[in-house]
């Protein structure tokens, strides 16, 4: 999950050009959007497409998306509950 | 269109230093390859990083000319945006083409698709400034730029104070590539300086984005007047030579816009035997692109500013005049769109 | 005072008509144009509902009356099917007799055409006749192509504002026509259905799976749509002059931006407020005098709501008739301001306002719901249009009766 969360974070530096935060500036529970890294509703569809990409998820629903991208916790949670096999 | 209005600010970024420089000690900047490439300034003390890290090359040229312009005007509001572009973000375009491809329609980033959108320069803009009133953009190859001029021009008879007013174009390797496939580059390379030495097929390509603020009334900060724009479409010759007498008779300066292309030079030979007084070029400084007409007009408020011709710019014309009060300025793009402002001293 | 400006003539092709008389007929029996299509290289083909004019390329050149040749996108064919139409209704037949202005929108130009050779373009090993297709890259390619076809040689542009772009080309033409630059102008917009454009508003994940709920809770996106329309616009003398049947009065416009997101309305729909309310006031009607408000209801998740808080905010509790006819044509981008804008005139001449079609539950975010079923006999006189497009960009015309 460590690990996850590591990776997931230097990803979405790249996919997002976060050019001046690094991996450790980023909390694991501290709000995506908004306050947080002050991320938009792009940058959702963004992370989206990030998740379809890397992951191979799949996230239809923007409003699903918004549970899901609330923060790298919530965003590894959830790749880990599509990796385990149900 | 003639309609007096006049240039309160303007900012220029292109193949020259014109972003920072003083146009009265500006270095001419010599080129080798037939693709002139804009001189970009540091973006970030215009755009806040947030904004910064989406933004493709002519999204950050097109917004940082607007907001200097602004900000040497002395607006305090945008007051309507106006612009005009050939190609929009050929970046944005060719980098969405290419992913449809690569990902197979699926798992796309929306950012390039939004971001090709012809008016996302505008958007970016109103967004940054709160510009809440009129916004509109012309896409018109050789007509874009002047287009936005007669809106422009249309606006503050109609009561608007300042208008926000623009041009930007960029050249990726890739179109230049595609165009190169239908002439319009030069074979062999050539020297900016030597672009005139003689007529060939083809010319060099370039880019810029130059924004102004135009004002209904002169004041403090007039640059210079604009006093017409017109614009021909595919004119016959009779109708070039009638339009470029009714402007141009009393100037005392011709801007042209010839550009060593042996395929559409005609137009500029019948400039010259129909207006005789003295004439400098502009295209390079800048390269041949759909707005650059922006650039010609940056070009003549700027030396009727100056007051003088730097040689330094020109060093291909014998003699400069040093005294002009009233400039006409005659661009074509491919000799299909012509256009001829008149720009004054104030 | 500056001229007043009216409607002379209309021209249209839709996937619900190849003319006006075919858009209104389908209209009326609420006939929507949705399917799949045909004629795009999309993966999508059979997943997501596109607004398909179903004629050819070869079938387009038939009804533009020119041989097949290379060059003419279906853009350009859409775009000329339509400009022959409205020519022909004003009555128009030599256009050299009166100096006339052709004001033309675009959103992706000849993209069409182009995404099927684009890689051959770029590859040097590749030659061949789709050389001749690098022009048609741009906007203006369609344009020109359209003008040199009929024979406009006066003051032309291309107006690309993403989905508002035709209202603007209306507008910036009937401000020509106010400032006595033309006495005639013509404008509208032309949008074929690309690869690209569908692909760009999927990424943004808003195009619906089924056929488009607009202002509907369960709504989830957009159909794409193409088509051309165009209208004649004349200064009152000119039409006076020349006898002009005349259609409509282009009352009232207005164009205001948002500066709030780059593809996003605002929640309180301050942009889709300020054009409807400047254009009213300088159509110089009040808001009890509109009967119909053709609405651009995208049926995207955020355009419905801030354009339905927008109607509330302006009317109060008094908001008229609206509907959105996306769900007929699909969203035509470019060419859904100067549709939308013969709708309206329709609406005003026959006294129709027009089903939104796909409607069965009102928004939670609203307390207004659109006109579910078709109304005839009403007495129309004033119309606002809507459009709307990325970049904040707002767009809104207010058609009237003629009345002498």
């Amino acid at each position: 999950m460590e690990e996850l969360k590591k990776k997931l974070k230097e990803q979405i530096i790249e996919a997002l050009n976060l050019q001046d935060t690094k991996p450790e500036d980023i909390d694991d529970n501290a709000p995506l959007f908004g306050e947080g890294l002050g991320l938009d509703s792009i940058d959702s569809l963004e992370l989206m497409v990030l998740l379809e990409r890397q992951y191979g998820i799949k996230v239809e629903d923007p409003r699903e998306g918004r549970k899901i991208l609330q923060s790298v916790q919530s965003m590894a949670e959830f790749i880990q509950s599509k990796q385990q096999p149900a | 269109m003639k309609v007096k209005c006049y240039i309160q600010g303007m900012a220029a970024i292109s193949p020259q230093s014109t972003f920072e420089g003083d146009i009265t000690n500006m270095p001419l900047v010599r080129t080798e390859s037939n693709r002139l490439a804009c001189i970009e300034p540091d973006y970030k003390p215009y755009i806040p990083a947030n904004s910064l890290r989406r933004m493709t090359r002519i999204l950050k040229m097109g917004l940082t000319a607007a907001l200097k312009c602004l900000a040497e005007s002395g607006v305090s509001t945008p007051g309507p945006i106006v612009t005009g572009t050939g190609k929009g973000s050929l970046q944005d375009t060719e980098k969405f083409i290419k992913e449809i491809e690569q990902y197979k329609e699926t798992a796309l980033n929306p950012t390039p698709f939004i971001q090709s959108t012809y008016n996302s320069v505008n958007g970016l803009i109103a967004l940054q400034q709160q510009g809440t009133d009129y916004n509109n953009t012309f896409v018109h190859r050789g007509f874009s730029f002047e287009n936005a001029l007669v809106d422009s021009m249309m606006l503050l008879q109609e009561g608007y104070t300042h208008t926000l007013t623009g041009g930007f174009e960029e050249i990726t390797p890739e179109h230049f590539y595609i165009k190169s496939r239908i002439g319009h580059w030069r074979t062999e390379p050539v020297a900016n300086t030597d672009l005139f030495n003689q007529e060939l097929p083809g010319t060099i390509a370039g880019e810029g984005s130059t924004f102004f603020v135009l004002g209904a009334e002169a004041n403090e900060h007039s640059i210079a007047a604009l006093s017409a724009c017109k614009l021909l479409y595919k004119p016959d010759p009779m109708q070039l030579t009638a339009t470029l007498r009714e402007l141009g008779a009393d100037a005392d300066l011709i801007i042209s816009g010839t550009n060593g292309d042996s395929n559409h030079a005609h137009y500029y030979h019948l400039l010259n035997n129909t207006l005789t007084q003295p004439s400098i070029p502009f295209k390079h400084l800048c390269g041949e692109y759909e707005t650059a007409g922006a650039f010609a007009l940056w070009l003549a408020a700027s030396l009727l500013k100056a007051g003088t011709i730097p040689s330094a710019l020109f060093p291909m014309v014998q003699q400069l005049p040093s005294n002009f009060k009233k400039i006409v300025i005659y661009n074509h793009f491919y000799g299909e769109q012509h256009t001829v402002m008149v720009v004054e001293r104030v | 005072m500056a001229e007043r400006v009216f409607i002379t003539g209309m021209g249209m092709v839709t996937a619900i008509g190849d003319n006006v008389a075919e858009n209104l007929q389908h209209l009326r029996q609420q006939k929507s144009g949705l399917g799949f299509t045909d004629y795009i290289d999309t993966i999508y083909k059979q997943v997501l509902p596109v607004g398909e004019i179903k004629l050819s390329n070869e079938a387009l050149f038939n009804r533009a009356g020119i041989p097949v040749q290379g060059g003419f996108t279906r853009t350009t064919l859409l775009g000329l099917v339509a400009m022959l139409e409205a020519l022909q209704q004003a009555g128009i037949r030599n256009l050299s007799k009166e100096p006339t202005g052709f004001i033309n929108a675009s959103t992706v130009g000849g993209m069409c055409d182009t995404e099927k050779v684009y890689f051959d373009l770029i590859n040097p090993e590749k030659e061949g006749d789709f050389i001749e297709s690098i022009n048609t890259l741009d906007c203006a390619d369609c344009t020109q192509r359209i003008a040199d076809t009929v024979g406009f040689h006066d003051h032309i542009a291309t107006i690309s504002t993403a989905c508002s772009s035709s209202a603007n080309a209306l507008m910036f033409g009937a401000r020509m026509i106010k400032h006595g630059m033309y006495r005639r102008m013509v404008c509208g917009g032309t949008e074929a259905l690309t690869r690209f454009t569908l692909n760009g508003f999927n990424s943004l994940k808003n195009v619906d799976k089924q056929f488009c709920r607009p202002f509907d809770n369960q709504r989830t996106g957009l159909n794409l749509g193409e088509g051309a329309a165009y209208l004649v616009l004349e200064s009152e003398s000119f039409a006076r002059a020349n006898n002009s049947t005349i259609l409509a009065e282009l009352s009232g416009y207005c164009n205001a931006n948002e500066a709030f997101h780059p593809t996003s309305p605002s929640p309180e729909g301050d942009g889709a407020y300020a054009a409807m309310k400047n254009a009213l006031a300088m159509s110089g009607h009040k808001l009890e005098d509109v009967q119909y408000v053709n609405v651009h209801g995208t049926a995207t998740l955020n355009n419905d709501v801030s354009e339905g808080r927008a109607l509330e905010r302006l009317f109060g509790r008094k908001v008229p008739p609206f509907s959105s006819t996306k769900p007929f044509t699909g969203h035509t981008l470019a060419a859904a301001g100067a549709i939308e804008a013969i709708y309206a005139v329709l609406s005003i001449q026959h006294g129709i306002i027009f089903p939104n079609l796909n409607f069965s539950e009102k928004m939670e975010e609203l307390s207004i719901i659109p006109v579910t079923e078709l109304q005839e006999g009403v007495l129309i006189k004033n119309v606002i249009s809507n459009s709307f497009g990325f970049g904040g960009n707002n767009a809104s015309l207010v058609l009237s009766k003629y009345e002498g």
